[in-house]
């Protein structure tokens, strides 16, 4: 198998993943391992793109890459999907992920007294766009239901992994450049 | 209504929206610019019950949250105008420092959410490639879709397929007696006779919400005693049933 082949054959996974393509997943696909690795074989595809200048790009997320429209094409791909589809998170429900992100694994009663108001709701929210999951029961008293964050939310928001998001305190002075994580 | 009651007032009131009595203690400490680590918290508490009055009349779900902070409020209040008995050593604790960790707690997060958002907006822009399962050129293993059924989702099916459910019309009242075993009985004898059944072919044939509702529950009891196997393809799809490896 020759470097053009395997990068034909990388290309071909990028297409059908349905989740971002890892490392692991990768190897799956092959009998023996290959002469190069995944991050080489996506580099030299994200340079052939942009060379060409295709108007897809491939995305680091997840610990993985997917491939993605570029920005500039939104306003009309956006028309193919339905209002709903991509509804934006409420303030409620952004404040309530935002608490889940930091402290998982974490109850309702413990997101609540933090927000100072019933959650129920963004919770429901969460779990239905599965940005979250239910992930066990607290120890204590009660057995409440424990709530985390999922692959879906990492990929939502454009994240590598947690360790990409800013830490707590300095979350607002760090605007991070949104192009940073492109390849 | 409340709207209406709002106009007949003589002032008109630009209400931004507040998640809770935190954002709005923080709202008031931004507008008046207050120190948040030393809050008037006799001007506060003014500030807050007068926003409490227009909540009240909109009718918030979240009404109940914002009467509770104003009663946190007020005994921060009395307490700070009690004098403070002279502690031997340790200096006595500010009424006030509760509140403020909370608001700082609060803060944080509400940060980190408009980071979030930000994130969101961006990364909307951008579509994945979804891959097309049902119409892709190769065969995806049942398997393969089936995997990762978690009670939540199940759940949900559950009131989806519910909602969408139409009673049949009948004129006959009769008392219906079942029980989950009974349902547990029947269930098992249809898997008895073949390899899977789907749930919504079980529902037509049960006649009425409340035995479907106790099938579902018998449905459960299995799932956790391990006798069946229930699996989904896609969110409110139909629900797989198979033989566990208890069945019996």
């Amino acid at each position: 198998m020759d470097k053009s082949e395997l990068i034909q054959i990388t290309e071909a996974l990028l297409i059908a993943t349905p989740e971002p393509l890892t490392e692991a997943r990768f190897a799956q696909c092959f009998d023996s391992t290959p002469d190069m690795s995944l991050n080489e074989i996506i580099e030299s595809l994200s340079a052939f793109y942009k060379e060409t200048d295709r108007a897809f790009q491939i995305f680091k997320v997840a610990n993985g890459y997917q491939l993605v429209t570029r920005k500039e094409f939104e306003p009309f791909v956006k028309r193919l999907y339905t209002r709903s589809a991509r509804l934006r998170l409420s303030q409620a429900a952004l404040e309530t992920l935002a608490i889940i992100t930091y402290r998982q694994p974490i109850s309702r009663v413990e997101i609540e007294a933090i927000r100072g108001v019933s959650s129920d709701s963004p919770l429901r929210t969460l779990l239905e766009r599965r940005l979250i999951e239910i992930r066990g029961r607290d120890e204590g008293p009660g057995r409440a239901l424990l709530y985390r964050t999922t692959t879906e939310f990492l990929q939502y928001f454009g994240l590598n992994s947690l360790q990409d998001l800013p830490k707590l305190r300095e979350a607002q002075e760090l605007i991070q450049d949104e192009d940073e994580s492109l390849v | 209504m409340s709207e209406s009651k709002l106009l007949n007032r003589n002032y008109t009131v630009d209400l931004p929206i507040f998640e809770g009595p935190l954002d709005l203690l923080l709202f008031l400490i931004k507008k008046d610019e207050l120190n948040i680590y030393d809050i008037p918290i006799s001007k506060i508490t003014q500030d807050y019950l007068a926003y409490l009055e227009i909540i009240k009349e909109l009718r918030l779900s979240t009404a109940g949250d914002f009467v509770l902070m104003a009663a946190t409020l007020m005994k921060i209040k009395a307490r700070m105008l009690l004098p403070v008995p002279e502690a031997e050593g340790e200096e006595a604790e500010d009424p006030r420092s509760e509140l403020v960790n909370m608001l700082l707690e609060y803060k944080r997060f509400k940060e980190a959410a408009d980071h979030f958002a930000d994130r969101e907006h961006t990364q909307n822009r951008m579509y994945y490639r979804v891959p097309s399962t049902s119409e892709g050129e190769f065969e995806v293993g049942a398997e393969d879709l089936l995997a990762d059924v978690k009670l939540y989702d199940i759940m949900l099916t559950f009131q989806y397929l519910l909602q969408n459910y139409e009673e049949p019309l009948s004129h006959e009242v009769a008392m219906e007696a079942v029980s989950t075993s009974e349902q547990g009985a029947y269930l098992k004898i249809l898997l008895n006779q073949s390899e899977e059944v789907w749930f919504t072919e079980i529902m037509k044939d049960l006649g009425s919400r409340l035995v479907i509702i106790v099938t579902f529950l018998a449905i459960l009891e299995l799932i956790r005693s391990r006798e069946i196997i229930m699996e989904q393809n896609d969110l409110f799809s139909d629900l797989r049933i198979r033989r566990g490896e208890r069945f019996g």
